[in-house]
């Protein structure tokens, strides 16, 4: 499993680097950290998937000593890493840019809303390819939209007043919740992955 | 008695759309070469996916070492070497980084030996992967699979697409190897010429099932090509025969009991050992009905 870890970070490392300078510039230029982080989040998430998506890659990794199982959780860690890796080159880099110190709630937040979203493309792109995922957020989008005109057309509001009511929490135990719960989803992503992958044939 | 059984594969079946393997059995031997013939799409590679547990059978079991994969994957995987023919490798990787990633999945992972066949293959370390040709691909799947002190060897098509020069040193160095030590090698081809020097035992199959596993000599004893005239051929003796190709000068025939051919038609008809590649084309003519099934 570590090997696996290992292996997504050697691979992946020019791209992180490159992607990492390529954050730094948005800070400078004073970009929402919190919307820079998550694009970027789900940026290096998806890199992190795509290098392995080749099916022959599939078949290296499947006839070397390691189960499915391992294959599956070790790639959720590795974004995970990269998520926190990316949360922190913000931290820094706002320290570093801006001389201010990026509040831990947003920090968290940014965090929140990129696991949510790769716990969606991950088991997605175990199913499919990831290149369908554009297909797939066209669809989203048109759906939204949909639901907005024909049933909750105050959807935006009310996204923004939960927002809102998730950056003002300020009891500990409602925090604790709030990161169980995205936890809970992104293992339950790892499950539905592992279910799928269990039996992809290569 | 010790089981000397490397593979055993027992009742599998496995169906996708429009092929299908079933009730397969197939047992490989320890230390010995295994040719594995059949034409295109018969289920060569699907069966080593299952041997390499890439894809699960529907249904029967399949043992490596005495073990399964559902308790012992990790084990039985680091006692194989695999040799694909395509490149699995992450082709933008220099052969020298994908060691040091592949390295850290073998716990018998020997770099002097790596290095030993990078010299003998003549391969670039510093160049990537996707640069490589076909035999320079198929050179490096072949030393990553060799440097780890693996117990069986596993090929699918390694000689395909590789010029003659190249196939006879893969030969060789498979020689080799069967001579320093006790590997077992099992690699599928429908180059048959590669087996004749190589090979102990023919497993052959055909539209998913397996016609035999049998050793060379055995094959020699028994299969037989019949050529003779035509007026020699009536309904009787053309069922002797697994399929026989008629033309306007006489008739070619394979039959599995070269005894008996040769009690029926003496002197009458000239009878010779057939090649692999024969047995493979009669036994895709003849079809099923004429197959005997013999494992």
């Amino acid at each position: 499993m570590y090997n696996l870890i290992r292996k997504d970070l050697v691979l992946q490392s020019k791209m992180i680097i490159g992607l990492m300078i390529g954050l730094c510039v948005y800070l400078f230029l004073d970009v929402s950290s919190l919307w820079v982080g998550v694009v970027f989040s789900i940026a290096v998430a998806m890199n992190a998937v795509t290098i392995d998506e080749k099916s022959s890659v599939h078949i290296l990794l499947n006839s070397l000593p390691y189960t499915r199982k391992e294959i599956v959780s070790s790639k959720y860690i590795v974004v995970l890493l990269l998520t926190v890796m990316v949360s922190a080159a913000i931290y820094v880099g706002n320290l570093a840019i801006h001389g201010e110190f990026t509040s831990l709630k947003n920090l968290l937040f940014m965090i929140a809303i990129a696991v949510t979203a790769i716990s969606v493309m991950l088991p997605f792109c175990y199913k499919f390819k990831s290149s369908y995922l554009v297909t797939a957020s066209i669809v989203a989008f048109g759906l939204y939209l949909l639901v907005v005109s024909f049933f909750i057309q105050d959807l935006n509001d009310r996204i923004r007043a939960f927002v809102e009511f998730l950056l003002t929490m300020q009891s500990t135990g409602a925090y604790v919740a709030f990161v169980a719960s995205i936890m809970i989803l992104y293992v339950c992503s790892g499950l539905v992955s592992f279910r799928i992958y269990k039996n992809k044939a290569f | 008695m010790e089981n000397q059984n490397v593979i055993e594969l027992r009742h599998v079946s496995k169906s996708f759309d429009g092929f299908f393997i079933e009730d397969f059995s197939l047992d490989v031997k320890k230390g010995f070469v295994t040719g594995f013939i059949g034409g295109n799409g018969v289920g060569k590679s699907t069966t080593i996916k299952m041997i390499m547990n890439l894809l699960q059978p529907d249904s029967g079991s399949v043992s490596v070492f005495g073990l399964d994969y559902e308790n012992h994957e990790k084990e039985i995987k680091q006692r194989i070497g695999f040799v694909f023919d395509e490149s699995v490798f992450y082709e933008n990787l220099t052969l020298a980084e994908l060691k040091e990633i592949v390295k850290r999945a073998y716990v018998k992972w020997d770099d002097s030996l790596f290095y030993d066949y990078v010299n003998k293959f003549n391969l670039p370390l510093n160049k990537k992967i996707k640069t490589f040709s076909k035999g320079m691909a198929i050179k490096a799947s072949l030393t990553i699979a060799l440097s780890h002190h693996a117990e069986l060897i596993v090929m699918d098509e390694p000689t395909s697409g590789l010029d003659p020069i190249f196939r006879r040193e893969l030969l060789e160095i498979l020689h080799q190897l069967l001579q320093d030590g006790d590997t077992t090698i099992f690699f599928s081809t429908h180059i048959t010429t590669d087996l004749d020097s190589i090979a102990d035992y023919i497993t052959f199959i055909h539209d998913g099932e397996h016609i035999f596993t049998k050793d060379l000599y055995q094959i020699e004893e028994e299969y037989a090509i019949v050529k003779g005239g035509l007026e020699l051929l009536d309904q009787d003796t053309e069922q002797e025969f697994i399929a026989t190709r008629k033309t306007a000068y006489g008739f070619e025939a394979l039959t599995s009991n070269k005894r008996k051919a040769e009690e029926v038609f003496g002197e009458m008809a000239l009878i010779e050992a057939p090649t692999l590649e024969d047995i493979m084309y009669y036994t895709k003519k003849g079809a099923v009905p004429h197959v005997q099934l013999n494992t």
